[in-house]
């Protein structure tokens, strides 16, 4: 279903016609699955449609007058970056306006005061290389480079490098949005001036209505600009090598290592990582799931379900692997001194070093997140929580233990607990856990599991990310908080009256409840009547 | 709900799963119905591989996405749309023929997806063409035209048949009635660039490795099969193939990249046998050259003072790796049966022509920061000049912007195509950079 | 039943006061903000009973100006439209130090005294702002985004999870704080963020006026096995401030600073004023503090690998700086200033700023290091204009994170006795801090005379605020008349 002809003219004339269509072919293009992240299931079959237009702004200014005609023309319209968070990041109900943000791509780098100017269509490695450039880094989200820095800072924007600084928003400089009604607002050094180096405002910062945790998935506005922190990284050139599939960075010895060490338990894994956190050492240090390595070894997924159909729960539960980055951000003399100091906590725990290569595939510049791929065809991380070591190590294992109740779908892989590493020099954790199943079966059992686990947070008491639009509203609202949801929904009601903007996000979730009949049997809790339909 | 499992049987699992037969064979688009439904829109496809992704310019190795912008030219869209297509939710409208021929097939989104993936991405976009024919809307006329050119001429520019070996006699060149080694020139060497052709003569007979020609040399088809008329590319695959062999070559060379992806690839896979069941070999220029120099049989002596960056054509590097015939099914997990090892673009013609180049005296090689399997496109190739010029021309600038990035005087590359589409876009842009077929720079190196 | 009534109903007739003489304590403070009284003044226990005093503020339209700490620099807890005065000082239990995580869980009303000593016997210290005053709330310090000294830290600010009361009554837990049956749960406090929004920014700033925080988690870290102190006499600011444009982001150090004379000398002098006029004579124009630190495993070796690149940049770039263990002049500073660096200002000592004239106003803002002396310039023409001398002009420059931004701080000491000289500073103030913004400083925390100024320019931003403003106080009785409300 495409928008008004008189609406298509006026948003043609703000972007010319080069950069707008509602051809059905060019529409198609833009269909959120089947396959993708947190595809090939339900949600994603009931809640996601095409876009009844497609426009590509290049500016604020355009973004701002876009969203104004929607609102006047009550065309319902959906920021999009890359698309590659999944049917989250498309439209939800028919007509809806897709505004494709990568003609505003552009990467600034101020060296000198560490920060980056960056449009939502620019994407993670170009940034990370232009930093690398300058002798700085970012932490690249788990989700890929090939993800919009701006989205991945409101929605997500950690991974292993987050050893020193884990939540995105403190990364967050000078913003700006354009609200839902098409109001701009400018945070940070921006509310003041035309520089962007910093994040505060006078005042309460308003940052708090950019993200919480896992973000809004774009129903509060669209982020034109932002600024975001680069980390100081040390000098010496990570060299490319490699002819695809198998290309990496060669790092310089001595400056940037990896090191792998096996542990004899996971009382051994978890102490390691308290006392590097204590220790103040390190870049990244993180464990990771046994099948991870099955997929770095494979060279093909067969190869892969060949080398997984080796192991079993045994194997599974004596491998305890913690990988180590150190970095020598002062000298090479600091590199040997975290090098001595994590030596003597590994010799406390038992832990022994084995030959790692002296390169890295995935986390500096990559996140080889498309590898998650492989195996089944489908995957989602059904869980990516900040909170402390304490929690990051208990709620993987509760994860494990409710999957087994939908495997299959779900793949087989003996119980693993997922992944936990330090953030933040240890003062707080990190645990996700990701799931795998071919989207070709029934599926029914992983829309299940997924709500299944907010019933298991709520339970167990664990904080989750998967709060806000990623789970029904009405389920976890009056758990966290309590009723942040009417918090969240007030906020929406404020800026979004008319809930233009990518409806009915943040609800989306609690209808694709209503909506699934397979979802009725986990359904046990109260929604409003006007819940939309 | 599965028992607690602590060994799974990945073997009886795929025995007992109900499976789906496959083939890599793009005249049945839904032997791709897999690989569109699993494109994850990482778009791996459209932008240069992380690792060796070169900053704020230059960000991505796919010409029609980095054209057209809308997520629909890329092949995470056309995966969409192709699986919409197969599914019978599309219609073949004018707007869906320009997605799928806007498109030079230049095998960056196959190798960029396969660095992580097992998609065919590649075959799934000719399979998209092969539809379009078979469906009675496709080609485009301009393509329309290429084919009765052939048909008629025997050439992709419906230039005179009897000129097609002209450029021997301007050349002064006589080739052997019979050798090992049989030179395919091409209808470009032949007819639009007799410098290459009489460029390569030139080389083989000074490194004393003699050649013959087809007796009656006709265009390879490259156009005609990626544009998706089978049959016709067939017809001349299977004619093409049976008088090489009549000759008793058992090697044949090429200077045109095009020509020799068709050749070694595209041939093999028409008749559903493999690039080794050939009956001969199949070598570009530069493999063999550099296999000569490093033998002692021939020497790069000559000085040439130039700063120079080398264009890695498509059809001699990502796509250039042999062919193998599959079929088998898929079940579980989408694993399939028997073993399937996969074209990744790893093992391209990458390093014979920057090891030539490296050779010669006095000579600077630039890489430029999209290089080998992450080059950016000409944009001429498999029927794109001629029914998207203006995109062909467009590409050739984007690839212009990195020759001036790394200061280099000259590009080189190795197929017609590329050359003289780089020539024109020079042109029209005003600027001094020289523009040469590695056949040219080899000669002039040697002694002769 | 009056409002009296019902307060004492909620806190206990021992907690609450109408007192003119008790109310007068709250109606000012250290600044020169003009004085406001509130009509009551009340001291809950505990967030049940800020709840049922906020609610029933609400439901009454009555102002609520929360106040945690027992001394005040800013003017921005005294009420300007009357109401109550909620008064948090008796919440102030360290509810637990989780030393695993390294966090703590305190209440409002801790102070840094208590919460420093307490933190101390476990191994572990909080990383502080410049000399905070013993009494001062942590909890509100950090909300009001004191900047810390010490520059190493990627992830700066310490907020983890709080508990609050929204202006309409409800308590309300944040981040990972906001799970069911907190702290007895798997959840241990330790993110800010969510759920659903990043409400605990909304509250950064605030000056109290977006709810009460009652409780929050802060990061702690260890106490440094090892330090070394030095100084660095300096005269030429700039060029010491390129010097940590090129050490910081090394990740070099602990506590990092730079204080002009007038500064340093108001910290250090013990015999006043005698001691304090030697000092300002003596010392050098400006003194760089650096901080390294051994931390808790091969304290010598990190302390040797940081002090040798250290000697290699100063010889190879920075000759001119003498960076060494002692100050010319100045043996045993180091002894001195360490401790005082990593302990709050005794209580039973005047504060420093308000040691030489009686008071000080405070003047600061966020810029590129690079620009301060640009700016210092501005005020040191400026000041004479109105009669204050350049010499008595405190400046503290702080770099924050690796410099890529730095916090820059005047003082302009006046004596509070004297009306003339507050007038004098007030107008000085007033127009510095105009001429200052005009230029490009950026105002964070517009405290009372400012924040007209500030939010002038911000006018888009303080348009969004007022919206998001009435969503959670649509009664606007959180500190009404502050900031832009």
């Amino acid at each position: 279903m495409s928008i008004s002809k008189e609406s298509y003219r006026v948003l043609e004339s703000i972007v010319g016609a080069e950069y707008i269509s509602d051809d059905p072919v060019v529409c198609e293009g833009y269909r959120s699955g089947p396959g993708g992240y947190e595809s090939g299931l339900g949600y994603e079959r009931v809640m996601t449609v095409v876009p009844g237009c497609v426009i590509m702004p290049k500016t604020t200014e355009e973004v701002q007058r876009i969203v104004r005609v929607c609102c006047r023309y009550e065309i319902p319209y959906v920021p999009y970056s890359t698309g590659f968070y999944g049917p989250r990041s498309h439209p939800h109900v028919e007509g809806a306006l897709l505004v494709d943000l990568k003609r505003m791509d552009e990467i600034e780098i101020d060296e000198k005061h560490w920060f980056a100017v960056v449009g939502p269509g620019a994407i993670y490695s170009p940034l990370q290389e232009e930093c690398m450039k300058r002798g700085g880094y970012v932490v690249i989200g788990g989700g890929g480079a090939q993800a919009s820095v701006i989205a991945n800072f409101l929605g997500d924007g950690w991974s292993p490098l987050s050893h020193r600084i884990g939540l995105p928003h403190r990364r967050i400089l000078g913003t700006e949005l354009v609200l839902p009604d098409g109001e701009l607002v400018k945070m940070g050094s921006l509310a003041q001036q035309d520089d962007p180096f910093w994040g505060e405002s006078p005042g309460p910062d308003l940052r708090g209505l950019l993200r919480g945790y896992t973000g809004v998935r774009g129903c509060l506005g669209i982020v034109t600009k932002m600024a975001v922190k680069i980390l100081p990284f040390q000098p010496e050139r990570l060299v490319p090598t490699g002819i695809s599939p198998n290309t990496s960075l060669a790092l310089p010895e001595k400056r940037v290592k990896w090191i792998n060490f096996v542990v004899p338990n996971k009382e051994a894994q978890v102490r390691a990582m308290f006392e590097i956190g204590k220790a103040e050492i390190a870049g990244a240090v993180t464990k990771v799931p046994l099948f991870w390595r099955a997929i770095a070894k494979a060279e093909c997924k067969e190869e892969f379900w060949e080398l997984w159909g080796k192991e079993s729960a045994e194997t599974v539960n004596k491998f305890f692997i913690v990988r180590v980055l150190l970095i020598g951000f002062t000298s090479e003399e600091h590199m040997e001194y975290d090098e001595r100091v994590l030596m003597d906590i590994m010799k406390e725990v038992g832990g022994e070093a084995r030959p790692t290569r002296p390169s890295d595939e995935s986390w500096i510049k990559n996140a080889d997140s498309a590898g998650m791929w492989v195996m089944c065809g489908s995957y989602v991380s059904v869980d990516y929580v900040i909170e402390t070591l304490s929690q990051a190590t208990q709620h993987g294992e509760l994860y494990a233990d409710l999957k087994w109740k939908y495997t299959p779908p779900l793949m087989p892989d003996y119980g693993d607990p997922g992944w936990f590493q330090s953030f933040e020099l240890g003062h707080q954790g990190y645990s996700e856990f990701l799931v795998y199943w071919d989207q070709d079966q029934n599926t029914d059992g992983v829309d299940l599991f997924y709500v299944d686990t907010a019933k298991m947070n709520i339970k167990n008491r664990t904080y989750t990310s998967l709060l806000g639009p990623h789970q029904p509203l009405y389920l976890t609202g009056p758990k966290y908080g309590p009723n942040y949801h009417l918090w969240l929904l007030r906020v929406k009601d404020e800026f979004d009256p008319q809930w233009m903007c990518h409806p009915p996000v943040p609800l989306a979730h609690d209808v694709f409840v209503e909506r699934a009949k397979w979802m009725k049997p986990i359904k046990d809790w109260e929604v409003p009547k006007d819940l939309p339909k | 709900m599965a028992e607690r499992q602590t060994k799974i049987d990945v073997k009886k699992l795929f025995k007992e799963s109900p499976k789906t037969p496959v083939k890599l064979d793009v005249t049945d688009l839904n032997n791709f119905v897999y690989d569109m439904s699993r494109c994850i829109k990482c778009k791996g496809c459209t932008w240069v591989d992380h690792i060796y992704m070169p900053g704020a310019q230059f960000r991505t190795k796919c010409p029609t996405a980095t054209r057209y912008l809308f997520d629909s030219y890329g092949a995470n869209g056309k995966m969409r749309i192709g699986l919409a297509l197969a599914e019978g939710k599309l219609q073949w409208t004018d707007k869906l023929l320009e997605i799928v021929y806007a498109d030079p097939l230049c095998g960056a989104c196959d190798v960029g997806c396969k660095r992580n993936l097992d998609l065919e991405i590649g075959l799934t976009l000719e399979a998209l063409r092969v539809k379009a024919v078979q469906d009675g809307v496709g080609p485009l006329p301009a393509h329309k035209k290429i084919a009765q050119n052939i048909e008629k001429d025997h050439n992709c520019f419906g230039a005179p048949h009897n000129n097609r070996t002209a450029w021997l006699a301007e050349g002064k060149i006589n080739p052997a009635k019979k050798a090992d080694l049989l030179y395919f020139v091409g209808c470009s060497a032949s007819y639009v660039n007799p410098e290459i052709a009489q460029a390569t003569a030139r080389i083989l007979k000074a490194a004393g490795t003699d050649f013959m020609l087809m007796p009656d040399e006709w265009c390879c088809g490259n156009i005609v099969f990626s544009v998706g008329m089978i049959d016709e590319a067939r017809a001349l695959a299977q004619r093409n193939i049976e008088e090489v062999k009549k000759t008793g070559a058992k090697t044949v060379l090429m200077s045109c990249a095009e020509g020799y992806r068709m050749w070694k690839v595209d041939y093999p896979k028409l008749l559903n046998c493999s690039t080794d069941d050939l009956g001969f070999k199949v070598v570009h220029l530069v493999e063999h050259v550099d296999s000569l120099i490093k033998q002692g049989a021939l020497k790069p002596t000559k000085p040439m003072d130039m700063r120079v960056a080398y264009h890695d054509s498509c059809s001699l590097s990502r796509l250039s790796e042999p062919w193998v015939p599959w079929e088998g099914e898929r079940g579980w997990m989408g694993m399939v049966e028997p073993r399937l090892t996969r074209r990744r673009g790893t093992n391209g013609v990458y390093f014979q022509p920057r090891d030539i180049l490296n050779a010669i005296p006095g000579l600077e090689l630039v890489e430029m920061p999209r290089t080998r399997e992450n080059a950016f496109c000409c944009g001429a190739g498999r029927g794109t000049k001629e029914a998207f010029p203006e995109l062909a021309l467009w590409s050739a600038h984007q690839r212009l912007e990195e020759v001036k990035h790394v200061g280099a005087e000259a590009l080189v590359s190795a197929c017609p195509w590329c050359k003289n589409n780089f020539a024109q876009a020079v042109k029209e842009d005003g600027n001094s950079i020289e523009v040469f077929d590695i056949s040219e720079v080899i000669l002039a190196s040697i002694d002769r | 039943m009056g409002v009296k009534e019902k307060l004492i109903e909620f806190v206990g007739a021992e907690n609450f006061s109408d007192a003119p003489q008790l109310l007068g304590e709250y109606s000012q403070d250290f600044s020169l903000s003009l004085p406001g009284l509130p009509n009551y003044v009340v001291k809950p226990k505990d967030a049940q009973e800020v709840h049922e005093i906020i609610t029933f503020a609400n439901e009454n339209k009555i102002p609520v100006v929360p106040t945690s700490s027992k001394v005040h620099f800013y003017g921005a807890t005294i009420p300007r439209q009357g109401g109550i005065a909620l008064d948090l000082s008796s919440m102030n239990k360290i509810l637990a130090i989780d030393e695993d995580n390294r966090s703590v869980r305190i209440e409002a009303g801790v102070t840094w005294e208590q919460l420093t000593r307490e933190l101390k016997k476990k191994g572990f210290r909080m990383i502080m702002p410049l000399l905070p005053p013993a009494e001062r709330s942590v909890v509100t310090d950090y909300l009001e985004r004191e900047v810390p000294t010490n520059t190493v830290y990627d992830y700066g600010e310490p907020l983890q999870a709080m508990e609050v009361v929204w202006p309409t009554g409800e308590i309300f837990r944040m981040g990972s704080a906001s799970v069911d049956g907190f702290p007895d749960s798997i959840s241990k406090g330790a993110n800010p963020s969510g759920p659903g929004l990043d409400f605990y920014r909304f509250f950064q700033g605030a000056q109290g006026t977006m709810g009460v925080v009652t409780w929050a988690h802060l990061k702690i870290e260890s106490i440094p096995k090892m330090d070394k102190v030095f100084f660095a006499p300096v005269d030429d600011l700039g060029y010491a401030i390129e010097f940590l444009y090129r050490i910081l982001p090394r990740r070099i150090g602990q506590e990092c600073l730079l204080l002009n004379d007038v500064d340093l000398a108001a910290i250090i002098a013990e015999d006043w004023p005698a001691d304090f006029e030697r000092l300002q004579a003596a010392l050098p124009p400006w003194t760089l503090i650096v901080v390294i630190s051994g931390l808790l495993r091969r304290p010598e070796e990190k302390i040797a690998y940081e002090e040798n690149f250290l000697k290699q940049v100063l010889k190879n770039e920075f000759p001119a700086l003498h960076l060494a263990e002692s100050l010319p002049g100045f043996p045993g500073l180091h002894k001195k200033l360490l401790p005082m660096l990593r302990n709050p200002w005794p209580a039973d000592v005047p504060y420093w700023k308000n040691r030489y004239t009686g008071a000080c106003q405070s003047l600061f803002f966020i810029t590129r290091p690079v620009l301060a002396p640009q700016f210092i310039s501005m005020v040191e023409e400026m000041a004479p204009l109105y009669g204050y001398p350049v010499s008595d002009i405190g400046i503290y420059f702080q770099p924050i994170e690796h410099n890529r931004a730095c916090h820059l701080e005047f003082h302009f000491f006046y004596d509070p006795a004297n009306d003339a000289d507050k007038e004098r500073i007030r107008a000085m103030y007033y127009d510095i801090a105009r001429a200052l913004l005009t230029e490009g400083a950026l105002f964070t925390r517009p405290y009372g005379d400012l924040a007209p100024l500030v939010f002038e320019k911000a006018a888009g931003y303080a348009m969004t605020l007022k919206r998001v403003k009435k969503v959670f106080d649509p009664n606007n009785i959180m500190h009404p008349g502050t900031l832009c409300f």
